[in-house]
C-alpha cells in the first residue's frame, strides 16, 4: 500500500487520481486536510462528471496524477 | 400584572417588595438549568462585532450562553450566526478563535458546509448514501433572528422574540454612546486587538448584577485609586468630567436593562484629560468639540457602566468596553472583553488606550481583578446549606426612583435615581432581578414583552 497523501500540500493545478479512476485537477484547497475543490480531468465510471467541479474527500484521493489540465490543454 | 412582584415562578426567590433575593438562584443547579432554556434560549445576546468579520470567509467563534456558535460572513458578504455543532454526530465544525476560511469541516466524519450554512461535502454521497441524503435540510442550524446595530452583531434563538432595537426600548440612547464615534458620529467603533477571556468562579449573575450599576462597591477600588493607573497618571480614570457631571442611574423597567450614566452640565465642555499623552489629549479635546457640534444636546450625556439584558454589560466611557457573561455551570462564568476604539483614530491614540484598557479591565485589569476578588468569594461563601437559607438584601433606594428626570432641560427618561444626591441605590438591582423572574415566569414572547400589553390597554 503506498503512503498516503497530505493533501494539504497540494496546490491548485495538481491533477489528482481517484479511488474509481477517475482523474481531478485542484481548483482550490481549503486547507482542512479532508476536502479538496477539483474538476474532473476524466472519469471512466461516469463521463457525464468531465469537465465538473466537486468536492473531493481525502480518502478517495489515491495518487497524483500526471494528466494535462484542461485548462492548459485550452 | 405589578411589576414589582413576579408572577409566582417559585414565590419567595425574588422578592422585590421587600428587596430580598434568595442565594438559591446564584447557586442551584435545577435553576441555572432553566435559565438556560429561559433565558439564554429566547433573548437577544451579543455575539460580536462587525470588524471582528471584516472579509469574505472571515469568521470569529463566539458563544450564546453555553451554546459554541460561529459568527462569520459569507462569500456574497452576508453575516451568519451559526451553531458549532455538526449535524451528523454534534462535533464542533470549527475548532479556532478565528479566522478566514473557504469551509467549516467536520474532523469526526468529514461533513463540510460553506460559509453560508450549507452542507456542501458529505464523504461517500454517492457509494454510502446513494446520493439519496437531503443536504439541503441538514445545513448548520442558523438562529431564528440576527441583528447587526451599528456594527455589533446580536442574535436570538427565539423566532417570535421582538426586532431588537424593540428590545433595548430606550436604552439604544446608552448603546450608541458605545457604538458611535467619539466626535459624535454613527457607528465608528472597531474592535481593538482580541478579545480576552478568562474563567471566574461564580455565577454570571455576579458581574451582570455588578456591571448594572453597583456603586456602591467603589471601596473595593481604593487601591488601585491610590496607585494611580488613570491615564493621567492619577486614580483610576480622569475623573474631571463625571465631577462636573450629574450621576444617575437610569433602569429601562420593562427590558430590565440599566446603566449609571453622567449628565454633562449645559454650559460646560469636560475638562482636559489624558494629560500624559498630548497627542491622546488633543485627539479628545477635537472629538469632544465635534461631538457637540453632531449630537447637540445628546452630547451632554457620558457613558459609564452598564447592562443590557441579560449578560451584555457596556462601559462607553472609558475604558471603552463590551463584557459578555458566559454561563458555564452555575459555578463558574466565562467573562468575555472586547475593547473598542473609533477606527479612524491615530495609531497613537490607539496605543495609548491599549495600554490603559489592560491596565484597567480584563484578566490582568487592575480594576477588573478587585470586582473578580468580590464575586468569586461571595459566591463561595453563598453555597453552603446554611447560608442558602439567608437572602441577599437589595433595599437600597427602594421606591426613591422617579420617572419624570430632567437636568438642565434635558430629559433622561426611565427610572431614574439622583446619584449625586444620595451617592448609590440598588435600583438597577432591582430591575435586573424583576426582568430574570419574568423572564423565568413567562411562557412566550406574548408574555414577556410586557410594553405591548400595557400599550394595547392604554388604547
Amino acid at each position: 500500500m503506498s503512503a498516503p497523501i497530505n493533501i494539504r500540500d497540494l496546490a491548485a493545478g495538481t491533477s489528482i487520481v481517484l479511488a474509481d479512476g477517475a482523474e481531478a485537477e485542484i481548483v482550490d484547497n481549503p486547507g482542512d486536510g479532508i476536502w479538496l475543490f477539483a474538476r474532473y480531468l476524466s472519469s471512466p465510471h461516469d463521463p457525464s462528471l468531465v469537465g465538473q467541479e466537486e468536492m473531493i474527500f481525502v480518502q478517495n484521493v489515491v495518487s497524483i496524477g500526471t494528466a494535462t489540465s484542461m485548462s492548459s490543454r485550452a | 400584572m405589578t411589576m414589582n412582584r413576579p408572577r409566582g415562578w417559585r414565590r419567595g426567590l425574588v422578592d422585590l417588595d421587600v428587596g430580598e433575593v434568595s442565594r438559591e438562584i446564584f447557586v442551584n443547579e435545577e435553576i441555572y438549568a432553566e435559565e438556560q432554556e429561559r433565558i439564554f434560549a429566547r433573548a437577544w445576546l451579543h455575539v460580536g462585532h462587525e470588524s471582528q468579520i471584516a472579509k469574505p470567509g472571515d469568521y470569529f467563534v463566539s458563544c450564546m450562553g453555553e451554546e459554541s456558535v460561529i459568527l462569520c460572513r459569507d462569500r456574497a458578504n452576508k453575516v451568519h450566526v451559526f451553531l458549532n455543532s455538526c449535524r451528523h454526530r454534534g462535533m464542533k465544525v470549527c475548532r479556532y478563535d478565528e479566522g478566514s476560511t473557504t469551509v467549516f469541516t467536520c474532523p469526526y466524519h468529514g461533513w463540510s458546509y460553506g460559509t453560508d450554512g450549507r452542507l456542501v461535502g458529505v464523504p461517500y454521497f454517492r457509494e454510502a448514501y446513494h446520493s439519496r441524503l437531503d443536504k439541503e435540510k441538514l445545513g448548520l442550524v442558523e438562529v431564528a433572528q440576527l441583528a447587526n446595530y451599528k456594527g455589533s452583531i446580536w442574535a436570538t434563538w427565539d423566532p417570535a422574540a421582538p426586532p431588537f432595537t424593540e428590545y433595548l426600548g430606550g436604552f439604544t440612547r446608552y448603546l450608541d454612546l458605545q457604538l458611535d464615534g467619539w466626535d459624535g458620529r454613527e457607528g465608528q467603533a472597531e474592535v481593538l486587538g482580541g478579545v480576552q477571556k478568562w474563567l471566574v468562579p461564580c455565577n454570571w449573575k455576579f458581574p451582570a448584577e455588578n456591571f448594572s450599576g453597583d456603586t456602591y462597591h467603589n471601596i473595593s477600588h481604593r487601591s488601585v485609586d491610590l496607585a494611580g493607573i488613570g491615564p493621567s497618571g492619577a486614580g483610576r480614570r480622569d475623573m474631571g468630567e463625571r465631577d462636573v457631571s450629574r450621576k444617575l442611574h437610569v433602569c429601562v423597567p420593562d427590558r430590565g436593562h440599566q446603566t449609571i450614566l453622567y449628565v454633562l452640565p449645559a454650559d460646560k465642555l469636560p475638562p482636559p484629560a489624558y494629560m500624559n499623552a498630548p497627542i491622546v489629549a488633543e485627539y479628545f479635546r477635537h472629538c469632544e468639540e465635534e461631538r457637540r457640534r453632531n449630537r447637540g444636546e445628546e452630547a451632554r450625556l457620558v457613558g459609564a457602566p452598564g447592562e443590557i439584558f441579560p449578560n451584555t454589560a457596556l462601559l462607553s466611557r472609558q475604558p471603552r468596553t463590551m463584557a459578555g457573561w458566559q454561563p458555564r455551570g452555575p459555578h463558574q462564568t466565562e467573562c468575555w472583553r472586547w475593547f473598542f476604539v473609533d477606527r479612524d483614530a491615530p495609531s497613537e491614540v490607539k496605543n495609548f488606550l491599549r495600554d490603559y484598557y489592560i491596565r484597567y479591565s480584563g484578566p490582568a485589569g487592575m480594576t477588573e481583578q478587585d470586582d473578580m476578588e468580590n464575586w468569586n468569594y461571595a459566591h463561595a461563601a453563598s453555597r453552603g446549606t446554611i447560608a442558602r437559607r439567608y437572602p441577599y438584601n437589595y433595599e437600597q433606594g427602594h421606591g426613591t426612583a422617579v420617572t419624570d428626570y430632567a437636568y438642565q432641560g434635558l430629559r433622561v427618561p426611565g427610572e431614574v435615581i439622583d446619584l449625586t444626591e444620595v451617592q448609590s441605590s440598588e435600583q438597577p438591582m432591582r430591575n435586573f432581578y424583576r426582568r430574570w423572574a419574568e423572564f423565568m415566569e413567562a411562557d412566550d414572547w406574548s408574555q414577556l414583552a410586557t410594553w405591548r400589553t400595557v400599550r394595547k390597554a392604554a388604547e
